[in-house]
This record gives C-alpha cells, structure tokens and sequence, in this order.
C-alpha cells in the first residue's frame, strides 16, 4: 500500500512535470535553444490565474486569461529576444532568456509582493476524493487529466493536422520544409503560441496545486524542465512525456529512501546523469550515426 | 584604498578567473559548461579543509586547483560520451549534484558551512593582491593558449569535430585537456574565495552562479579572453554601481543583461572590432 | 597592425572607465551630520525577500517612532539600509560600506544565518556592535564579543520543542521532516538530540528542500509511521503546503512547527487544514501588551499585511538598540555593547528578555503559539530556561 502511495505520488509529480517541461520541448525541438524564459513564461500563467480568479471569483476563468494571454508574451519573446539571434550560438540567445527570467522574477516581486499570492476560494484544492484508497485533490485529478489531453492533443496535432505535420517537417528536416513551402516563421510563432499555452496552464495548476503563486515558483521549472527534455531525447513530445514520469517516480521514491545524502534536485540529475552515460541519446532519442 | 573598494577588487579577481577559465573550456573548446561553479565550489572546499588541517597556504590553493581540475577531467570525460546539446544539461547536473552532495555531508559542514578557516596571513590587502596577481596570470595563460597550437586544435574540435580528426587532431584528447586546465583554474578560484570570505556554504557555488559565469563569457565574446575578462569585471561591478536602485536591483540587472545581448549578440569583442573596423575607414 | 588593436583598447578602457566612473559616483556616501546611524542589512532582494521587506518595514517603523518621540541623546536616528540578498559575499560588501563609507559604528542585521556569518566577522573586526535579530548561525556570536543575537539558536529551539512534545503534549511516536538549510537542520538536530530525554521516540526522519511545495512521498511515508505527532521545520512557504497535504492525505496527528511557520500566510495557504497546528517558539500576538498591539495595526497600516516574528523581533532589535545606547548615554559601540550584556528584564515584542549569556545569547522563555479559529493564539510559555540553555561559548 505504502509502494502504491509512493507510485501515486511519483506519477502525480510526472503529470506535473510533463506539463512544465512539454512547452520547452516544443521550442527546443524547433530552435535548439535552452528557453530557460520559459519558466518566466510559467510564471506569469500562475500569477495571471490567481489574480484573475481572486478578481473574477472563478478559477475556470483565472486559467482560461492565462492560457489565452500569455502566448502573445511567448510569441514577444520569439519575436524581440530570439529571432534576431538565431544566427549565433546557442548559448548566446539563452543568455538572453536568463537575463528576461531574472527581470521577470523580480518585475513579479515588484508588483504583487514578495509573500506572494493566494488564492482566496481554492475550492479545487480542498475537495479530496478517495479514489482505490487514494486520497487525491480535484486540482491533481486535473494535472492528470489535462496531461493526457494534452499530450494526447500534441500527438493528434502532429500527425493529423496539415499545420502540426509542417511543424515536424520543419523540426527534422528545415531546410525540405521550407523548399516545399512551409513558411518556417509561422511555424515558430505557433511554437511559441502554444508552448507559452500549455506553460501558463501548467503554472496555473502548480499555483492552485500549492495554493500560493510567488516569485520563485518558476525557479524549479528553469532546471528541472531542462533536465527533462534532454533526459527525454531532445524534442520529442513523447519522450518528454516518460522522462517526466520517470524522474517523478525516481524523485518520489529517491527523497524518502536516499534522501538522507542526497537532496531532491541531486537525484533528479543523478539519474539524468547515470541514464545519459548509459544511453547517451535519451529514452527515445535515435543514436547519431 | 577602503575595506569596501579591497573586497570589491577581491571578487572581481576571482571572477576574472572564474570567466577566463570557463571561455577556455566553452569558448575556445565550444564545450557548453553551465555548472563551473561546482569546480569553484570543490576547490574552495578542498582548499578550507586543508588550511584547517595544515596551515599551509600554498599547499591550500594548490589542493583548491586540484580538486577542480579531479572533477573537472570526471566531467571532461562526460563530455565525450554525449552530445553537446546533452552536456549543457549534464553539467548543469554535476552543479546541482555537487551542491546537493556537499549540503549532506556534516564533515564538509552540511549546511552550516564550513566556518572560522584561518587567514593566509597576508591580511586583505595582501589577499586582494594575491587575487589580482593570479588574475592576471590567467589572463596571460589563456591568451598564451589561444594564439598557441593547443588554442588552435580546441577551436578545431570547436567549430567540427570529425574535420578537426582528419588533421590528426585527437578532439578527446583536448576536450579532457580544456576541461582539466579551465577547472584547475575554477578550483585555485575556489580556494582563493575560502580566504577572502574564511567561511563557505555550499549556497555561493549554485547553479545561478554558474549561469552568471557564462553570462561573462557571452557577454564579453565567446573566444575572446580580453573580452570575457571586461564583462567579467563589469558584471561584478554592475550590481554595485546600481545598489542605489536597492529595490529595483534584479530588475535592471536583467534588463541590462538582455539589452547588451540584443545590442552586442556577439559580445564585447565583436563589439570592439566593429568599432575599430569601423574607425579604419 | 596596431591602429585597430590601440583604438579597441583606448574604447574598452572608456566603457571600463564609465563603468567605474559610475561604481565611483554611486558609491561615494554624503558626508554626515548630527544623527545617529544605525546600520542595516537584510534581503530585499532574491529568495529570502519576504522577511527582508518585513525586517525593513519594521525597522524604519521603530527609527520613525524614536525620532517622533525626539531621537537619543538629543540627535536624531538614521537608519542606513542594505541589501545583502541573503548571500555571503554581498555581506561581506555591505559591512565593508557600512563601516568604510558611511562610518556606521551600530548596526542591526535582520538577514538570514549565512550572510549573517560572514557579516559578524567583518564587523567584529572592526570594532562595530551588530545585533543578529534573527539569523541562526552559531558562530555569528562566537566571531567575538562586540555580536548578539536576539533570537534562540537552531539547536535550544529543538530542544524546546522535543520538551514541549514530551511533557505538554504527552506525545512519543513523531515523524520528524527537516528543511534542509542550516535553519532546519539545527532546529532538528536540536530536537533530535534533546528527544529521548523526553521519551519521545522518532519513528522516521525526512527531509526536503527550500524549493519544494508538494511533499506527496513525504506525506505517504509519515501515514505509514502513523505516528503520535509530526514536528516539521521549515518557513510558511513550505510549511503551509505541508500541513494542507498531511492533513488532506489523511494524516490526523497534530502537527508542531518552527518558528518561521508562524506567519499569517500559512493559515491562508493550509485553510482550515492549519486549525490545530502548533507553532513553537512564535510570536504571541495576543499579549495584553498596548506596545504590542499598536505595534500590530502600525505595522499593517504600513505593510498591508500583519507582522509575524521577523517583523516583531527586528523592530525589538532597533528599541533595544536604542534602549542600549540610551543607558550608556552614548553612542560609542564598546559603551553600548556593555549596556547590552547588561539588560535584564527586557520587554521585547517576542517575549520578556531575561538577559544575555556570556557568549550574548539569549535567556528567554519560549512561546508556543496554535492556530485557532484561523488565528494564531499563544498556548503556552515554556519557561524551564535551562532545558534549551543556549551555549556560552
């Protein structure tokens, strides 16, 4: 029952993850760059929700402003921060990000206060159900819930639809995509569209999920996430998806039984670390010949 | 001179060092390090526990530089294994594990730190020198390396490795080596830090640091010493110049840092030849 | 060959020059006149900045009453402020421009344990008086006699807590969850070490990090210990989602504490799942005390929101200060340090202080505050001062 416990637990912090981290696959898989903003971007999406929900007294309507919202900020970003650098190393536009997230962080502290922002009826939080012995609250059964969809949703959106089968054609193979007429400017803003979405979402039920949305909430989503995508095999939707249920199952059962020497974030890349020594493309990357 | 403008100097030196080694491994090199505050940070550990045991402050700097250069060949050989997309991410992994490790371990201070390291012995002043001597050491180092065979080979295994082989260069060879010289130097920073502050926790070698290293060697142009060692100096100088803004602090930090990366994405040195180019007409 | 090299090198040295021009500029203080200056070093920026703001407010709160009432010594209070972002080295910065540029002899640090370190030692050397109001390091007091500290050490706050568990509470069994910076390890270790003298037995030991808000293994692990109680240490910010997950996990054993927990926010993070909580050694806010309660609605007049123990203790730091410099009837750091081993029967805000130790740490009574109707009441004091003796060397 315990080990059961601990699964639960370890997918629960997956789902969690894969929803931080799938936006910044998105972008690294089109891009090549560490999009570390994208934790600015989370951030915004939480502290857009717990306002507009505190202001408007619907949650439902906090998430949808921020999942309606912040593409247009990701979008910006594309546009101001990466576009006209995409000629230099990578490095150079993550410097960039770095320096956008740190603004950010601290813009966040200016306006809404360093204790940061509750959520003033979280009824979402409060509402336990016992699932197979399970306690589990509304707001997980949603993180659970909107990863399937959501990955679900990517997978559908690149295989079935014209605009998602011209993303992968321009992720694997640019230059193709572009002699076929792909237009590869679009194709990156809707990159950024909606891993900016599905950042916000994911950022709106962390804040709901902790029940406090504060400057810091971004900070575990800036290395964690980046840990992911390479752990998944960069820029694979679906190895993002195992990585992340992988590393919330090593992470949930690590902290209790090696918790004692190593902290959270050190297993977490202990198992990075040890998987990428083993298997050096990641858990789905293809080995470069 | 004040006590003040001493420690400001002090961290600017360990700094310059700090930047100027990491443009060795991932500006000459290309290998991307975004966890050289690990290096830093066993250096600086190694060097407290043997000044507390000895006494002795050369063989202090020395075990700083070669506990970052042990872990900084460990890493090196990482480097070989993955692909540079991967190693980024897996330095930034030797960073939050070495932090993570550290903080567990009571005999290297746990989370208290080490504290009460006895002084060198030279007093700030003579500190500060000592930094600034060093400093300037690295310097002439890496402009040493980077007009010398081995500078030329690290930027052959930069720009493309399997060229790079068919002019008989051996790219593993020299990663190990851009990784053991640039951390050697990370380390004997570490241990000069342990005499400036005599006290350590494992907070002032996380992976923000890091970034902010990089951040140096980006902004002053990736490959160019001079350049990395400028940012360097203005990287550190900058939060003190705008501590009037105390509360607005982060803010213009970042701002500035994305502003110079719009206007100059080539760093400062690209930035000074434009000018001098420029100028020439 | 060299036109070019000599034109980069003559632009690099201008923007070099600039930028120290502008260091230069920035830095040079204005020169001094007849007041008083009181140093300050808190984080007002990076991770630890919600008590740094509180620290500020409160601080400049009890600067602007002294001088409302006419200042000491018939001069006027300034406070000088820095911000040392919680980090070691931008202590050591500050200190040095506390004491070089802006000839500050008296200072009240209000940050977090490892700034605090480094701090005292620049400090002590140079012969200026700090009062710590609430970083933990031990060696803050050991780096020489010109340091106090105003709150418990880590360590006699555990052993305070393991006496309330054993003999108020009548609890054995506890799962013990430790944060894990230098704060929570020694309030437990604290704990740990004091805990068999009680017959408490703890049945598992876990830990998690600053950064952590969902503690789901932590909460499955401590419903298998099903324990008698559950002590924690950590800040509002951790324990606040703590507490909420234990208890909607389904863990019913009362839940003790740190100090930092005591914070307003923890009751609007947990909700009603807070109800019952204890907190050891906070802030009673409810003591018929009418300083205190002007205290409490002057500080959300100012702040928006109410005041917990960094807000209090900082504020006691600036009174005692000023209290100090007042019975030495001078404002030179060696007369004022001796005024300050002397107090004896101080009121501050947190508590009544008995007086200082040898190493000039604190001999106060410890309150334990609970959460009641969605406020935090005291429960009790505990008042057996040598069960948690801080150390006197």
């Amino acid at each position: 029952m315990y080990y059961v416990d601990l699964a639960v637990t370890g997918l629960s912090f997956g789902c969690m993850y894969a929803l931080m981290a799938v936006g910044l696959t998105l972008v690294y898989g089109l891009l090549r760059i560490l999009h570390i903003a994208h934790a600015a971007v989370f951030a915004l999406g939480a502290y857009i929700t717990v306002i507009v929900a505190n202001a408007s007294g619907s949650i439902l309507l906090g998430l949808l402003a921020a999942i309606a919202f912040t593409p247009l900020f990701g979008m910006a970003i594309y546009r101001v921060l990466y576009q006209p650098l995409l000629s230099y190393r990578p490095d150079v536009p993550m410097i960039a990000s770095v320096g956008l997230l740190v603004l950010m962080q601290d813009a966040f502290r200016i306006a809404f206060g360093e204790q940061g922002v509750t959520f003033q009826n979280n009824v979402y939080l409060f509402e336990i159900f016992d699932i197979g012995g399970e306690r589990v609250n509304a707001v997980q059964i949603a993180i659970v819930v909107c990863t399937i969809l959501v990955f679900i949703g990517l997978h559908l959106f690149t295989t079935r639809t014209r605009i998602g089968i011209a993303w992968r054609a321009t992720v694997s193979q640019p230059k193709i995509a572009t002699s076929f007429g792909i237009d590869a400017e679009r194709v990156r803003y809707l990159c950024f569209a909606i891993g900016s979405a599905l950042a916000a979402l994911a950022g709106g039920l962390v804040g709901l999920l902790d029940n406090l949305v504060d400057p810091v909430i971004g900070y575990v989503v800036s290395y964690k996430a980046l840990a992911i995508i390479v752990l998944g095999g960069l820029g694979s939707v679906r190895g993002t998806l195992i990585a992340s249920l992988v590393l919330g199952l090593i992470e949930s059962y690590g902290t209790i039984f090696i918790g004692s020497w190593l902290n959270r974030d050190a297993i977490a890349f202990v198992a990075l670390i040890v998987l990428l020594l083993v298997r050096p493309q990641g858990l789905t990357g293809v080995r470069a010949p | 001179m004040s006590a003040y403008d001493v420690s400001v100097l002090s961290v600017i030196g360990i700094n310059v060092i700090l930047a100027v080694s990491l443009n060795m491994i991932s500006g000459f090199c290309g290998q991307i390090s975004l966890g050289h505050a690990a290096f830093y940070g066993a250096g600086a550990y190694a060097a407290a526990l043997v000044m507390i045991g000895s006494g002795s402050l050369p063989l202090a700097l020395l075990s700083g530089a070669v506990a970052g250069t042990a872990l900084g060949i460990l890493v090196g050989f990482t480097s070989l294994r993955v692909r540079s997309d991967f190693l980024a991410v897996t330095t930034i992994g030797i960073n939050f594990l070495f932090t993570g490790f550290v903080r567990k371990q009571a005999w290297l201070g746990g989370e208290m730190g080490i504290s009460g390291i006895p002084g060198s012995g030279l007093g700030a002043r003579g500190n500060m020198m000592m930094i600034l001597v060093f400093a300037a050491m690295t310097i002439a180092l890496s402009v040493y390396i980077g007009r010398s065979w081995m500078g030329f080979a690290f930027s052959a295994v930069s720009e493309d490795e399997d060229a790079a082989a068919t002019l008989g260069i051996n790219a593993g060879a020299y990663k190990l080596a851009a990784f053991g010289i640039g951390t050697a130097l990370a380390g004997l920073a570490g241990g000069l830090y342990t005499f400036f502050t005599q006290f350590i926790t494992a907070d002032a070698f996380d992976f923000i640091f890091s970034v902010m290293l990089m951040a140096m060697v980006v902004i002053g142009g990736i490959g160019s010493t001079w350049g990395v060692a400028i940012a360097a100096i203005g990287l550190t100088l900058l939060p003190e110049a705008i501590r009037f803004v105390n509360d607005y602090r982060l803010l213009v930090f970042g701002g500035i840092m994305v502003l110079v990366i719009r206007v100059a994405p080539g760093g400062l040195a690209a930035l000074a030849r434009r000018l001098a180019r420029g100028d020439a007409k | 060959m060299l036109h070019p090299v000599s034109k980069f090198v003559s632009r690099a040295g201008t923007i070099l020059g600039g930028l120290l021009a502008a260091a230069v500029l920035a830095l040079t203080a204005p020169a001094a006149n007849a007041q008083i200056k009181i140093g300050f070093q808190a984080p007002l920026t990076g991770f630890a900045a919600t008590d740094g703001k509180s620290a500020m407010i409160a601080a400049q709160m009890a600067i602007d009453e002294i001088n409302a009432d006419g200042g000491l010594l018939g001069q006027k209070l300034q406070l000088v402020p820095y911000d040392d972002q919680a980090k070691p080295d931008q202590a050591i910065f500050t200190a040095n421009k506390l004491i070089g540029e802006d000839g500050v002899k008296l200072v009240v640090n209000a940050s977090y344990s490892a700034s605090g370190r480094a701090a005292a030692s620049v400090f002590q050397k140079a012969g200026v008086l700090m009062i710590a109001a609430y970083g933990v390091h031990p060696d803050i007091t050991t780096a020489g006699d010109f340091m106090f500290r105003l709150v418990h050490l880590g360590p006699p706050q555990g052993e305070a807590t393991a006496l309330f568990i054993g003999k108020t509470l009548h609890l054995k069994r506890i799962s013990a969850i430790t944060m894990d910076n230098d704060y929570g390890q020694a309030t437990m270790d604290g704990f740990l070490a004091a805990a068999s003298k009680y017959g408490i037995q703890v049945v598992n030991k876990y830990s998690y990090a600053l950064s952590d808000r969902q503690f789901g293994s932590i909460v499955a692990s401590v419903k298998r210990d099903n324990p008698d109680g559950v002590y924690a240490t950590g800040y509002f910010f951790t324990g606040g989602p703590l507490i909420s997950q234990l208890r909607a996990g389904g863990v019913t054993a009362p839940i003790i504490g740190s100090q930092a927990f005591d914070s307003a926010t923890l009751i609007k993070i947990a909700g009603p799942a807070a109800e019952g909580t204890y907190v050891v050694d906070s802030f009673d806010r409810g003591r018929k005390d009418a300083a205190l309660q002007k205290f409490f609605a002057d500080f959300q007049k100012r702040a928006g929101y109410p005041p917990e123990n960094v807000a209090a203790i900082t504020y006691s730091a600036i009174n005692l200060m000023a209290d100090a410099i007042t019975r030495a009837k001078s404002a030179d750091p060696a007369k004022v340090r001796d005024a300050l081993a002397a107090t004896k029967n101080y009121a501050l805000l947190t508590g009544d202080l008995i007086g200082f130790n040898k190493l000039h740490e604190i001999i106060m009574p410890i309150n334990v505050n609970v959460v009641k109707d969605g406020k935090f009441v005291s429960f009790v004091k505990l008042d057996d001062l040598t069960a948690f003796a801080p150390p006197d060397k």
